[in-house]
Parts: structure tokens; C-alpha cells; sequence
């Protein structure tokens, strides 16, 4: 069966199973049309012949694609284009330098983690760090060969009360803090959303004051493997007793934000950690982190010497 | 597709200045490794050495010259403006410091083949790091040194073709480094190999120096 008789079919059978009969050799004609002739991608091809459809028949979206998708966990979603429903915690939300994005970060249920984006055109309602959602009628994508969620105006957000754990697949690495990236340090962050500022500007909420956060976007390495960690004010605490009133200090005593950074990558710097989190997308969620002190035997290389 | 960061790799000085075959030349935007002769595949190193000296390498260029020792041997690191992360360390540090520093491999190919870094990031760092440093170094070598033996993998066997190295001077300069160590942290016995590593010197004649790689970037 070629290409254009299976779209068609499909596009029929989807209208058919909400009880449209619709024209099969009109849809095919137009399907011809779209792809072999005007060369239009298959997805914008099927997104026309579905606008097309709905107006001939007066039909609104949602009578014809209301949908439950089906609840999955995270660990079973496999392709992009999946529509689904998740009970998933959101375990940490990143920075956003886009408008249209509502909220990026990393949602996780007992099977796994996923990034997940909020579109600002969703107009779904924020999420919060730590506690657990119904996320209704979400697509799976992917993003830079990676998989994530899209939240948009199809989906759904519910907070649920029940406290969605996150995988068990913690590990624990020794690696050297090798690089620190932008936007470390003494940092300022929207009051609205929490994004890093800069220049005293918020992607989405323009000029605002900012609060003060302490963190280091960092790489840890162990020689074999990278790991991108963010260490947040109560890990920079724990390590060198700087913590955001202490940072504020340092800023103003040299009257230079960046003071605070130097601080930090004198005392972080080309030193090793042991870490304890959770691999999730692109960083490691730390939970535990300390100076790593090797035991004395490990300096004897057994087998060796 | 964003590429993948590169590992930073561990190896000691000895090695170091003695890889200078590079692999992956092709396209501008593909990254270079070299080949260090015990087979690992180096585009990033890590490595923590006493800075020896500093040296800017003409008035007023801001191009500083680094003398590094690791308990196996020396070996030179540029610093320019297009590292201004290590730059701003390089123009306050005092020589003699211990330091952590973390920089890509370049060989420079004049008269003869020259192998130095060009550091992204140098901080002083304490004694306890550097005596990890070279624990964890030991062990990377001595694996890697195994797999050459046992002819593991595609780059064991490269640099079996390309250095066809003595594994023993190799296994002796992980013993010398680890022995050194050792004594400074008096947790063990003294139990100093009684091979000794032949006295080596590193090279180096300025004319040689081909920095247009340098400048370039």
C-alpha cells in the first residue's frame, strides 16, 4: 500500500470511529496534491486535510479529537508523537530564556525521568518543584535526540495528593569539578518565575527587582564519564559555608558580584566530590554532595606496586 | 545534535610529552585527539601539577609559557586571551603552586613534534587533591596498560603500531609517581621500587615553537 493510501485511511478511519463519513478519493486527491506534487511535509499535510475536514463538515476540534490518552509511566513512552497521560512528580525546573516557553524542566515517576515544556500558548497553569500531577493529554517529542513531553492546549495539568516517587536509580560518582558555567554564582532571579535573570531581565516578565540565589552550574568529571550538575545554596553551604547573606557580603565588600564566583572556583575548582543523585536528562540531581576523602587503601593499588 | 563534552582524561607528564600522534584531523569543526602511547584517545586533559614557572613568552603579549611538573616529568602549557579564565589565574598566581588544571592537548609539529596544553581553567589547589589526582591517574595508566597487554581494543592496538612502547617503563613510572606519594602521606610502609625511572629531559627550543595555531584562534 503506498504512502498516500495509508494516510487516507487513516485520516478516515479517525473520523469514521466519531461517526463522519467522510470522502475517501477527495481526501486521496488532496493527499496526491499536498505531498507528491507541492512537495509539503506529511505532518503539515495532515494537519491541512484535518483543518479541511473539520470545516467542510462544521465539526469543532474537540467534537472529533476529545481524547483520554492513555495513562502510561514514563519508562514506557518510546517514540515521539505519543499522546498520553502521566502521574508524575516534578522533580526539578530549569531556566527558560524563551517566551514561549511556560516552564521547562524534569518531571520523574517511579519508572523514570523526562523533560517536560509547558508552551506559554498552552495557557495551562504554573507547576511547582516537588509535588505530583495528572499531566492529561501531553505528546511525547523529541528534542535534540532527546525525549520530552510537550504540555499544550490540548493537555491538562491537575495536582494530584499523592506523592509520586522518583526512580530508585541513584548513583554515586567521584569525579573532579572541572568546569563552571555561565550564570554560576551570586545570581539574581525573577520574582515572578524564578528564572535567572540577566542584566536585570526576565525572558518573560521584562525588567524586574530579582531576588538573590546562590548556585554553580558545573561538570563533574571521573575520567571515563561528564556529568552536568547544578549545586544549589544549601549544597554551596555545605561545602564551603558561603551561602546567599554570606555571598551578598563578599559582593559588597568588593563591590563585584562576580567576587562571589571567584570565591567559589578557588575553593571548588579541580577538586573531587563524591556525589550521590539521580541521572535525569541532561544533569545529575544532586542530593548529597562532600569533598571526596579517599581511604587509605586505596592509595596501596592492589594487585600492583 | 549538540557533540558531546570531551572526558577529560588522566595522564601523567612522562605520557604526555610522549603523544604525538593525533588522530581525527579531518574538518575544521571535528575534534583533534592524540594518541598517548599507551592508547588512550586525549582531546581534554585533566591534571593536577606544581606550577614551576611563568614566563610571558614576549613582552607584553600576554602570552604566558607554563612550566608544569607532576611527580613523572614536565610539561609546557600556553595561556593566551582566548583563555581568559586560566589568564586571569596565570597573571595573579606566584610560582611555585600547586594547581589543578584542565585544558585540551595540541601538538605542535616544527623540526620535531612538540605536545603542550592550552588550559581552560588553572586554580591553585591543596596537597590532598594533587595525591588523589595521581591515585586515580596510576589507576586509569595501569588499566590502560593491561589492554595494551591483552590487545583490548582498536586504540591499544594503534598505539601498539604507532609507539610499540615498553610497557615495563611505563609500569615504572606509575610505581614512581605512586611511590612518591606514598611517602608523603606516611600511611604506608616505606616501600620504594627499587627500579628507578631513567633520568629524562624535556627538550625544548623556542625556534621550534610554532604558535600561528595559537594566535589564530
Amino acid at each position: 500500500m503506498d504512502r498516500i493510501e495509508e494516510l487516507t485511511n487513516q485520516i478516515v478511519e479517525k473520523f469514521e470511529r466519531k461517526g463522519i463519513k467522510v470522502n475517501k478519493s477527495e481526501i486521496r486527491k488532496r493527499f496526491n496534491l499536498l505531498i507528491n506534487e507541492f512537495k509539503v511535509p506529511e505532518s503539515e499535510a495532515i494537519r491541512t486535510m484535518t483543518n479541511f475536514l473539520l470545516r467542510e463538515y462544521g465539526l469543532s476540534r474537540e467534537e472529533v479529537f476529545e481524547r483520554e490518552s492513555p495513562l502510561i509511566k514514563i519508562g514506557e513512552i518510546e517514540k515521539e508523537g505519543m499522546w498520553i497521560t502521566l502521574k508524575a512528580k516534578v522533580a526539578q525546573l530549569w531556566d527558560s530564556n524563551s517566551p514561549n516557553v511556560s516552564q521547562v524542566g524534569l518531571i520523574g515517576d517511579e519508572t523514570g525521568m523526562i523533560k517536560f515544556v509547558i508552551w506559554a500558548k498552552s495557557g495551562k497553569r504554573e507547576v511547582e518543584e516537588g509535588k505530583s500531577y495528572l499531566f492529561k493529554n501531553v505528546i511525547t517529542d523529541s528534542f535534540q535526540g532527546r525525549l520530552q513531553v510537550n504540555i499544550n492546549r490540548m493537555s491538562d495539568i491537575e495536582e494530584i495528593d499523592e506523592d509520586i516517587p522518583l526512580p530508585p536509580r541513584e548513583i554515586e560518582i567521584v569525579g573532579a569539578l572541572i568546569a563552571i558555567q555561565q550564570n554560576s554564582g551570586l545570581i539574581k532571579r525573577c520574582k515572578e518565575c524564578g528564572r535567572v535573570l540577566t542584566k536585570d531581565l526576565c525572558a518573560i516578565h521584562g525588567k524586574t527587582d530579582g531576588y538573590d540565589d546562590l548556585r554553580i552550574k558545573g561538570v563533574i568529571d571521573d575520567g571515563e564519564n561528564v556529568y552536568e550538575v547544578i549545586l544549589n545554596e544549601d549544597n554551596i553551604r555545605s561545602l564551603t559555608g558561603i551561602d546567599v547573606e554570606k555571598a551578598k557580603e563578599i559582593a559588597q565588600e568588593k563591590l563585584d558580584r562576580n567576587a562571589v564566583l571567584n570565591e567559589l572556583k578557588s575553593r571548588l575548582f579541580g577538586r573531587y566530590f563524591e556525589i550521590k543523585g539521580i541521572r535525569g536528562g541532561r544533569y545529575l540531581l544532586v542530593k548529597d554532595v562532600s569533598f571526596y576523602k579517599p581511604s587509605p587503601n586505596e592509595f596501596t593499588l592492589e594487585g600492583f606496586a | 545534535m549538540i557533540r558531546k563534552r570531551e572526558v577529560a582524561r588522566r595522564v601523567f607528564a612522562y605520557e604526555l610529552i610522549r603523544s604525538i600522534h593525533q588522530i581525527g584531523d579531518e574538518g575544521e569543526r571535528s575534534p583533534k585527539y592524540v594518541l598517548t602511547p599507551t592508547g588512550e584517545r586525549v582531546n581534554r586533559i585533566f591534571s593536577v601539577a606544581a606550577l614551576l614557572d611563568k614566563e610571558e613568552i614576549r613582552p607584553d603579549s600576554n602570552i604566558w609559557r607554563l612550566r608544569l611538573s607532576d611527580p613523572t616529568g614536565v610539561y609546557y602549557a600556553y595561556v593566551g586571551r582566548f583563555q581568559p579564565e586560566a589568564l586571569e589565574t596565570v597573571i595573579e598566581i606566584e610560582a611555585p603552586e600547586l594547581v589543578a588544571i584542565v585544558g585540551k592537548v595540541r601538538v605542535f609539529e616544527g623540526m620535531k613534534k612538540l605536545v603542550s596544553v592550552r588550559p581552560e581553567n588553572i586554580v591553585p589547589v591543596e596537597i590532598e587533591v594533587r595525591d588523589y589526582w595521581v591515585i586515580e591517574t596510576a589507576k586509569r595508566t595501569l588499566e590502560r596498560i593491561k589492554a595494551m597487554e591483552n590487545e583490548e581494543d582498536e586504540d591499544a592496538k594503534l598505539a601498539m603500531k604507532i609507539y610499540s612502547p615498553n610497557l615495563e617503563e611505563y609500569k615504572n613510572m606509575v610505581k614512581q609517581a605512586v611511590s612518591a606519594i606514598r611517602e608523603e602521606i606516611k600511611v604506608f610502609e616505606e616501600e620504594k621500587s627499587e627500579e628507578e625511572i631513567e633520568e629524562f629531559e624535556f627538550e625544548f627550543e623556542e625556534e621550534e615553537w610554532d604558535l600561528s595555531d595559537l594566535l589564530e584562534e
